[in-house]
This record gives C-alpha cells, sequence and structure tokens, in this order.
C-alpha cells in the first residue's frame, strides 16, 4: 500500500472521528466514547506502518507533495525522517492511551472532550510531519487551542487561570515565530528564487547574520517556552497541576517534545550559524533547568507539581543534548524525549488513579499506600524508577548519553548535571516512600475501605507504556538506528556553519 | 454626460434605484410584510454586485476625470456589496423585537454604500470629498437609530459632531492642497509635499489626521466607544466594518495613489499612528467587561494593523534600494508596494465577514432588549446553544488570528507585506499586540465554554434569517482561511490597477 497518502491518513484520521462524533448525540457517552477511541487505534494502526521507513534510504519518506496557496508558495508538504517517526509513534500511542484512560474520569461535555481530544491529535501529528513551515506553522497552533479548552473546561479550580497563562505564553513565542518564518522566506525570495516555505529549499541558503540572528531569537523564544525551558517555564506547573489527567499525559508526554522537535527540525538546520553562536548561552540555561527543576522539585507538596518540575529538569537534559552539538547528545536528546514522554505520561496517569479515588494529590495526605495497594504501588515504583534513570529502563539510556555528549562539550558541564541524577534520586524516591511506606495519613484513613487497586481499564492503559518503558530500556537500538541519520544531518549542517562574523541589531 | 460615462456608473444607479424601490414598497407594506424589504434589498444588492463585476478589467475615467472605475473600485465596491448583504441579513429580527423601522433602516443603508461606491471610485479630491459625506451621513443616522434610546442618542450624537469636525479638517486640508499645487485630481497631487514645504506639511498633515480619524486610529478614537455602543447592535457591527471599508478606500486613493510617490515623507507619521492604534485599542479593550465595547474598541486595534499596511507601503516606495523584495523583479520596491496593498484589500474583507458577524451574536444575546451584552451573557452558552457558542468560537479565534482562518491569512498577509518592506519591527509590533488581543478575545470563549450560566440566562434570538447569516459568515472565515487563492488572485489583480 505504498501508494497510500499515509501521513495524511495518520494526520487527518483522527479529524474523521471529530466529524462523525459531532453528529451523535451528545447523550450516547458509550457511542462517542467507541468513536473516539477506534478514530485514534486507527491513527495509530497507520503511523505503525511508518515502521517500514528505511533508514538507509532518502531523507524524508512517505512524502505527500500539493499545492495548497499557490500565492505565496505554502504547500502541503508532508514526509518523516526517522526523528519524526519515533515522535509520531510516541504521539500516536500516548494519544490512544489518554483517550482510553478518559472513559472513566470524564463524565461531563463528554461529546466535547473527545472531539478535542482527537483534534489535538491533528495538530500534533501535523507538527512532526509537516515539511512546509507555513503547514508547520498552522499545524502548531491548531494543537495550542484544543489543549486550552481540555484545561479551561475539564481542569481543576484555578484552571482558567492556569489555562490562559498556557495559552498567552506560547502564543508570544509562536507569533514572534511567524514573523521568524516569514522573514527567513523573503529573504531567500528576494535573492532571486521563487517564494517557498518548502523546509527543504530553505534550509541551506545562507541567511545573513543579522536575519539569522533575530530569526533564531524568535524560533528559540517560541520552542523554548513550550520546551519549557528556565526561565519560560512558569506556566507549566500551574497547567499541570489543573489539567486533567488525560490532558497533564499529552502535556508532558506530547506537547513539550513539539518545543524539544522545533530545535531539532527548524532552529539548528535551518539557521546553523546563530545556533553555534548561542549555544553556550542555550547551554548555560540548561543547566540552569536541570539543575532548577530537580531542586524545586524536592519541595513540592503536590503530587503533580512534583512531577511537573521533574519535567523542567528532564527537558533541561533534552536541550543540554541538542547543543552540545555531538552524536551522543543529539541521540541522548531524542531518546530522552521518547522516554520522558513514555514515563511522566504513565506517572501522570498513575496520580491520576489515586486522585479518582481520593480527589486528592497531596504526598502529605498520602502514606502506607503499599500495603492497601501492592500493585499500583509496583507499577508507580517501576515508573519512579524509569524517571530516576535506573539502568534497564528507558530513562537511563537518554541521561546517560546526554551527559557522555556533555562530557566532551566541558566536563563541569557534565558534572553538574550528574549531580542531578543524583538530585532526582532524593526527590523521587522521597516521594515514594512518603505516598507508599510510612502509616497512611488520617486523611487517608476515610478512604481506607474503599480504596481499590488498578482496575482492568486502567491495566490497559498502563499495559503499553510498561513495555515501552522496559523495552526501550534493554533494547534501545531500534529509536537509536532511527534517529543515527537525522542526527549526522543536523551535525553537519552546524559543523559547517561558521558562527556569526558581523551581528548587529537593525535599527 | 456621454453614454460611457453613464455605463461607467451603472452599479451606482442600480445601488440609487434600490433604495428608491424600497422606500417605496415599504409604504405599501403591511407591518407582518416589511420581511419583503429585507428580500428586495438583498437581491438588489446581488444584482448591484453583478453589475460591479460587469466592470472588472474596465479602465475608464469618467465625468471629465471625477470619476474613475478600475480594477481597485471593483474590489472596492463587491466587498462593499458583500458587507451591505450580511448587514441587511442580520438586522431585520433585532429591529423587529425593538420596534424600529426596518425600511428606513434598509434605506439608510444603502444610501450609506452609494457613499462607499463614491469613494472607491473617486480620482478627484471633491469627488472623494462628497463620496465620504454620503458615507458617513446615514452612519450618523444609523448611529441614532434608536430614537427613543438615551444611549444611542449620545452615540449618534457624538459621532455627528466630531464626525463632522473631522470633515471639516479633511475640507481644510484640500482645499490647501489646492492651494499648492493647483489641482484637485488625485493623480496630480503628488508633489505636494517636496514641493509644498511648511505649507505642504500643513495640509498632509491635515489630511492625515481627517483620514484617520475616520478609521478611528488612536488619538482620534474617541467617538468609537460610544458610537459603537449605542448603535443597535447589527447595526454597530455595519458602522464597525462598512464606513470603515470607505474610509480605508479613502486612505488607499489619496495616500497610495496621490502621494505614494513621497511615500518617505509620511512614513514615519503612519508607522507612529499604527503602534499607537493598535497598541492603545488592544489595551483599552482589554479592561472591558461588556462584549460589545470590547468589540469596539477591538476594532480600532483592527485598524492599526491596517495602517501598519499602510505604512509597509509608504516605506517600500520611499526607500526602493535597500527594500528585501526583489523576488527577481526590476523595481525592488514594487512587489513590496503591491503586497501591502493588497494586504489591506483582504485584511478589510476579511475583517468586514468577520467582525459584523461577531457583533451580530451579541445582538442574538439581546433579544431581551434590556441586556446590554455583557460578559455575563455569554457564561455557559456552551451547554445552552452549543452550535451558536462554535460559531462565535471560530469568530472570536479568527479575529485573534489562529489559523486557519480569514483573520489569521489577513495578519499573515500585513506581516508579508511589513516583513517584505523592510520594516520587520513593525511585524514584531502586530505581533505582540495580536498575542495582547488573544487575552480579551479568549476571555469570551472562557465565559461561553468554561463557566456556568447566571441564574436568568439571556434569551437567544433564533430567527433563522440571523442564522443563515451567521452561517455564511462563518463559513467564509473558514473558507477564506484555509483556501485565500482565489480572492488573492482577485486581489492582486485589483492592486495592479495602482501602479
Amino acid at each position: 500500500m505504498t501508494g497510500w497518502p499515509i501521513l495524511s491518513l495518520v494526520v487527518f484520521t483522527p479529524l474523521i472521528g471529530v466529524l462523525v462524533i459531532l453528529f451523535v448525540p451528545s447523550g450516547n457517552h458509550r457511542a462517542i466514547r467507541g468513536i473516539a477511541v477506534i478514530a485514534a487505534l486507527a491513527s495509530l494502526v497507520f503511523s505503525l506502518r511508518l515502521l517500514g521507513y528505511q533508514s538507509s534510504g532518502t531523507e524524508f519518506q512517505y512524502r505527500e507533495d500539493i499545492s495548497w496557496i499557490a500565492a505565496f508558495g505554502m504547500r502541503y508538504t508532508l514526509g518523516v525522517d526517522g526523528l519524526s517517526v519515533v515522535l509520531v509513534l510516541l504521539t500516536t500511542v500516548l494519544s490512544v492511551v489518554s483517550i482510553f484512560y478518559s472513559f472513566d474520569p470524564i463524565q461531563t461535555r463528554v461529546k466535547e472532550y473527545y472531539a478535542t481530544m482527537l483534534l489535538l491529535m491533528v495538530g500534533m501529528l501535523g507538527v512532526f510531519v509537516s515539511l512546509d513551515l507555513f503547514l508547520f506553522y498552522v499545524f502548531w497552533e491548531l494543537s495550542l487551542i484544543p489543549m486550552y479548552l481540555i484545561i479551561g473546561i475539564w481542569g481543576g479550580p484555578r484552571r482558567i487561570y492556569a489555562t490562559v497563562k498556557f495559552v498567552i505564553y506560547t502564543l508570544v513565542g509562536s507569533l514572534l515565530m511567524l514573523v521568524a518564518i516569514l522573514a527567513v522566506a523573503i529573504a531567500h525570495a528576494s535573492a532571486g528564487n521563487a517564494f517557498t516555505f518548502s523546509y527543504e529549499t530553505l534550509r541551506g541558503f545562507g541567511y545573513a547574520d543579522n536575519l539569522q540572528a533575530l530569526a533564531f531569537i524568535a524560533f528559540f523564544l517560541a520552542f523554548a517556552i513550550k520546551v519549557p525551558m528556565w526561565p519560560f517555564h512558569t506556566w507549566l506547573p500551574d497547567a499541570h497541576v489543573e489539567a486533567p489527567t488525560a490532558g497533564s499525559i499529552i502535556l508532558a508526554g506530547v506537547l513539550l517534545k513539539l518545543g524539544g522537535y522545533g530545535f531539532l527540525r527548524y532552529n539548528l538546520p535551518l539557521l546553523p550559524d546563530a545556533a553555534k553562536e548561542f549555544a553556550p548561552i542555550v547551554i548555560g540555561l540548561a543547566v540552569v533547568a536541570v539543575l532548577y527543576g530537580a531542586m524545586v522539585s524536592m519541595v513540592q507538596p503536590d503530587l503533580k507539581k512534583l512531577i511537573a518540575y521533574s519535567s523542567v529538569s528532564h527537558m533541561g537534559f533534552v536541550m543540554l543534548g541538542v547543543f552540545v552539538f555531538n552524536t551522543q547528545g543529539l541521540q541522548g536528546a531524542i531518546f530522552q524525549m521518547i522516554s520522558h514522554g513514555v514515563t511522566t505520561g504513565a506517572l501522570f496517569l498513575l496520580v491520576g488513579v489515586i486522585y479518582e479515588r481520593t480527589h486528592d494529590r497531596q504526598i502529605a495526605h498520602m502514606g502506607g499506600l503499599n500495603g492497601r495497594l501492592p500493585r499500583y504501588a509496583a507499577i508507580f515504583g517501576l515508573f519512579t524508577f524509569a524517571s530516576i534513570g535506573l539502568p534497564g529502563l528507558s530513562g537511563f539510556i537518554g541521561e546517560f548519553l546526554v551527559i557522555l555528549g556533555a562530557f566532551q562539550y566541558s566536563a563541569w558541564v557534565a558534572a553538574a548535571t550528574m549531580l542531578v541524577v543524583i538530585i532526582s534520586a532524593v526527590y523521587m524516591l522521597w516521594m515514594f516512600q512518603r505516598v507508599f511506606f510510612t502509616v497512611p495519613s488520617g486523611w487517608m484513613h476515610r478512604f481506607w475501605p474503599t480504596l481499590t487497586d488498578l482496575t482492568r481499564n486502567e491495566w490497559l492503559a498502563l499495559a503499553p507504556l510498561i513495555v515501552l518503558v522496559v523495552g526501550l530500556g534493554v533494547f534501545p537500538r531500534p529509536v537509536l538506528d532511527a534517529t543515527a541519520a537525522p542526527v549526522q544531518r543536523i551535525l553537519d549542517a552546524v559543523n559547517a556553519s561558521h558562527g556569526l562574523t558581523s551581528f548587529r541589531l537593525p535599527w | 454626460m456621454t453614454g460611457t460615462d453613464v455605463l461607467a456608473l451603472l452599479p451606482e444607479l442600480v445601488l440609487v434605484l434600490l433604495v428608491l424601490l424600497v422606500l417605496t414598497v415599504d409604504l405599501f407594506l403591511g407591518r407582518e410584510q416589511k420581511w419583503v424589504l429585507t428580500l428586495i434589498t438583498v437581491g438588489g444588492l446581488l444584482l448591484v454586485g453583478v453589475a460591479c463585476w460587469e466592470e472588472w478589467g474596465v479602465n475608464l475615467t469618467v465625468f471629465a476625470g471625477f470619476y474613475r472605475v478600475d480594477d481597485l473600485s471593483v474590489f472596492f465596491k463587491v466587498a462593499t456589496v458583500v458587507i451591505g448583504i450580511l448587514s441587511a441579513l442580520f438586522a431585520p429580527s433585532y429591529l423587529k423585537q425593538r420596534r424600529l423601522p426596518l425600511g428606513e433602516f434598509n434605506v439608510i443603508l444603502l444610501f450609506s454604500l452609494t457613499g462607499m461606491f463614491v469613494l472607491a471610485s473617486a480620482s478627484d479630491l471633491i469627488t472623494l470629498f462628497i463620496g465620504l459625506e454620503l458615507m458617513v451621513m446615514p452612519a450618523y443616522l444609523l448611529a441614532g437609530f434608536a430614537k427613543t434610546d438615551r444611549y444611542s442618542n449620545e452615540g449618534g450624537l457624538k459621532y455627528f459632531l466630531l464626525g463632522s469636525f473631522a470633515s471639516a479638517i479633511l475640507l481644510f486640508g484640500i482645499s490647501w492642497t489646492y492651494g499648492l499645487t493647483g489641482s484637485t485630481r488625485i493623480s496630480e497631487i503628488g508633489g505636494l509635499v517636496s514641493g509644498g514645504g511648511a505649507a505642504g506639511l500643513i495640509a498632509i498633515s491635515m489630511l492625515t489626521v481627517a483620514a484617520t480619524f475616520k478609521v478611528a486610529a488612536v488619538p482620534f478614537h474617541y467617538w468609537t466607544p460610544d458610537a459603537y455602543q449605542g448603535a443597535p447592535t447589527p447595526i454597530t457591527g455595519f458602522l464597525s466594518v462598512g464606513p470603515k471599508l470607505g474610509a480605508f478606500a479613502l486612505l488607499v486613493r489619496l495616500f497610495a495613489e496621490g502621494l505614494g510617490a513621497s511615500g518617505a515623507d509620511w512614513f514615519g507619521a503612519m508607522a507612529i499612528l499604527a503602534v499607537l492604534t493598535m497598541t492603545g485599542g488592544n489595551i483599552v479593550a482589554l479592561a472591558q467587561s461588556n462584549v460589545k465595547r470590547m468589540l469596539a474598541y477591538s476594532s480600532i486595534a483592527h485598524s492599526g494593523y491596517i495602517i501598519a499596511a499602510l505604512a509597509a507601503f509608504a516605506h517600500a516606495s520611499g526607500q526602493t534600494l535597500i527594500v528585501n523584495g526583489s523576488h527577481g523583479v526590476a523595481d525592488p520596491g514594487l512587489v513590496a508596494r503591491g503586497e501591502a496593498i493588497q494586504s489591506i484589500l483582504f485584511y478589510v474583507l476579511g475583517y468586514g465577514v468577520m467582525n459584523i458577524a461577531a457583533f451580530s451574536v451579541v445582538g442574538m444575546l439581546q433579544r431581551d432588549p434590556r441586556r446590554f451584552g455583557g460578559l455575563a451573557g455569554f457564561a455557559g452558552l456552551a451547554g445552552r446553544a452549543p452550535a451558536l457558542a462554535a460559531a462565535m468560537a471560530i469568530l472570536l479565534l479568527s479575529l485573534t488570528g489562529i489559523p486557519p482562518t480569514v483573520g489569521f491569512f489577513a495578519k499573515l498577509y500585513v506581516l508579508v507585506a511589513t516583513v517584505d518592506a523592510g520594516v520587520a519591527w513593525l511585524a514584531v509590533a502586530i505581533a505582540l499586540n495580536a498575542a495582547l488581543a488573544a487575552f480579551y478575545y479568549l476571555r469570551v470563549i472562557v465565559y461561553m465554554y468554561m463557566r456556568e450560566p447566571e441564574s436568568d440566562p439571556a434569551p437567544i434570538d433564533t430567527s433563522p434569517l440571523t442564522a443563515f447569516a451567521l452561517a455564511i459568515s462563518v463559513a467564509g472565515v473558514l473558507l477564506l482561511g484555509i483556501f485565500p487563492d482565489p480572492v488573492i488572485t482577485f486581489l492582486r489583480a485589483s492592486a495592479a490597477s495602482l501602479f
């Protein structure tokens, strides 16, 4: 079935689901859930076809290319390389998991909820497969509004504050990125070329130093806010705490990766000189993020907030790996993104499990759960260790590779980040101990008789994540193989660059 | 007056005949039959649209140089017809609930459209002034259309007084221009500033002030919120886009066509006005708790974006040598200038459709005349009327500039124009302002989707006519956002007639 527009099918199958859902009466929850999960599964099945990607073949495979807005040379160009493939698969898996997990927790406005979740899927998948900068931007924005609604409608008590903060932060970044995209495309056209937004065409062009610097800053802001990188991270804890469980899974699992992907796909290959010039600054920020996220995690009283801040730390690893510009660093960064998506997604899901039963997430209100919920404790433990980076689980590979890469850049940077591996053990294990091992708190006693261990649905939702976290930890080759070629291309682009020679602000 | 002259005036003649027809038929209709008037108005406007379309590609200057038919005028006229039809469709239900006369509304509306037609075709300052007055005089009446309503009276009077003041300034500016250049032909006033010295500066300042007053640019915007808030809501929708479209036709004719060559001289003024207008409009809109008033202020901000495009035009004319946009063309500034004009055209059309529809939604929530369009009335709308809430959400996202909507593409067009003209800082200002605007537009979505309805929710107007017009507008907003190509082809040809 090579003749099929497989990427369009992956991206737009959820949209078909949305359209079908719109015609189902809103009271028929069963049908709506069924359609949603079928649409997401169909997309997942289509995306599995991408496993046939040939790492030794041409760069972008499964290409589709149709003219869209001819007046400005905007095209509907889709295509994937190894980097896109792994992220698309992460997205489809996590989407199916979070949609499936939502069956019980979401009981209000069910129709709107699943339509929004599927729309979110369209936006995220579109970002990973677009090869046209304008198309990329459209999908990028498309992924914003559904998340805004998910947090704002189905979120916690301070949801409106959190969601508005999330949107405004993201919009500021992305609008500046739009200006940068236009500036890049126009600069390319000014040299006598046809007006185009094609990534493959724009990437090789030598942009003037000023433009590179400014465009880099604009792209950087958009992606750094999304990652989120210190000091642009403040929306994240709010958004996570207020988001419903499935929203948190997608937010941590996929949306943050949009930022990391943006750096790898756009910032580095498109503006290699500026990337080289600004790398030390970004590395500095990344190290701060890694340390800061970990330290702040230690003192969080709320489970979700703790995991949210640990995300800041883990995504700092990603940024560090990206900007040390060597194979280990970049591969580690990509691996860390996948691993963080799976691990953190699972942790948020597990927090959701206890929240469903007690409607509380305060660590101080827990305690002794091991005695009452042994299976839950075991799985929670598994992902806790994965998050710390225990060898044999996926978290280890990414962190190890990044630190290896960082060491080649500077021993001090590597040493600082090594320290964090210890701190992360402190906050994760301490949290685990307070939740599962001490005596049950007075608060928890009220729920004690009614507490039930993992249900069948919860097991089903967790199963693929457990398989992935162990599988990738033991056998990381598939991901590393798939990303080897893209990483090499990025390195070639950056290493060939000369840095900025004459950078000045234009006004 | 020759045969060609009359032929060139065909759309205007059809329009005036339509006014007379509506006026006459109104006399013979009972209270329950007034819907016939809407039918006649909309049908007649469609006919006018066809007549305009017949003039496509015709390039004629008639009435001894006072009146001009070119592709640019055709674009403005077609856009005018679109806005006219939407206004005629949105108003009846609202007016009926308040026992306001539908016949007079249609007549006044059509007169105002006639003024916009004249403005679009003006090739002489005298014609320009006549067109402007013909457009705004009915607009004053419309603002005060609810005769027994205090706020409507106040708004109408304010609009009239300040508007007349601006018209006087414009007239004064025109007379200075005539004194300096010896001509009132738009094509012959190009040397005004460079040849006029200090007097030329005074003249151009007066023209700028008067023209930007009409598009409600900061700091000449004080009439807007009161005039917009006091007027019956669907009429506010028309006022916020119709006369604005006309005023931008005036700006394009006067500045791009007449003073285009000396763009460097007025670039600074326009750029500052643009930034002031978008920022000022947005900041004040942030503080509004009444949706109608919020939309009024935000319409100021939108004017700012369009003025930015005009500033880009000026910059591209002024500094042809260092402009980026060569695209392999001999005159590097030409492409950028064209893009600037195109973006103005695209923006006024797209903005027209989305804003008029957004006001109509506010109007639909005012079935109970004691409701004033406060934010609270929108609370929980998604639960009560999912389709209406979804429509409003799409319109608001479009006004914010989120893809894939016409509002997004309009902003994108302006950004392309500014970046291409080499004024990227203006593009950055627009981008930051768009993020600012998101805050208050999305607040309405917050109310609609994330809050519980108030205890006695506002009754919703369910007239099929209004719903139909809303559906068309929303479809247009999405369609133009996803497939703007046909319109771009159209307006590229229109803008080309300037150069």
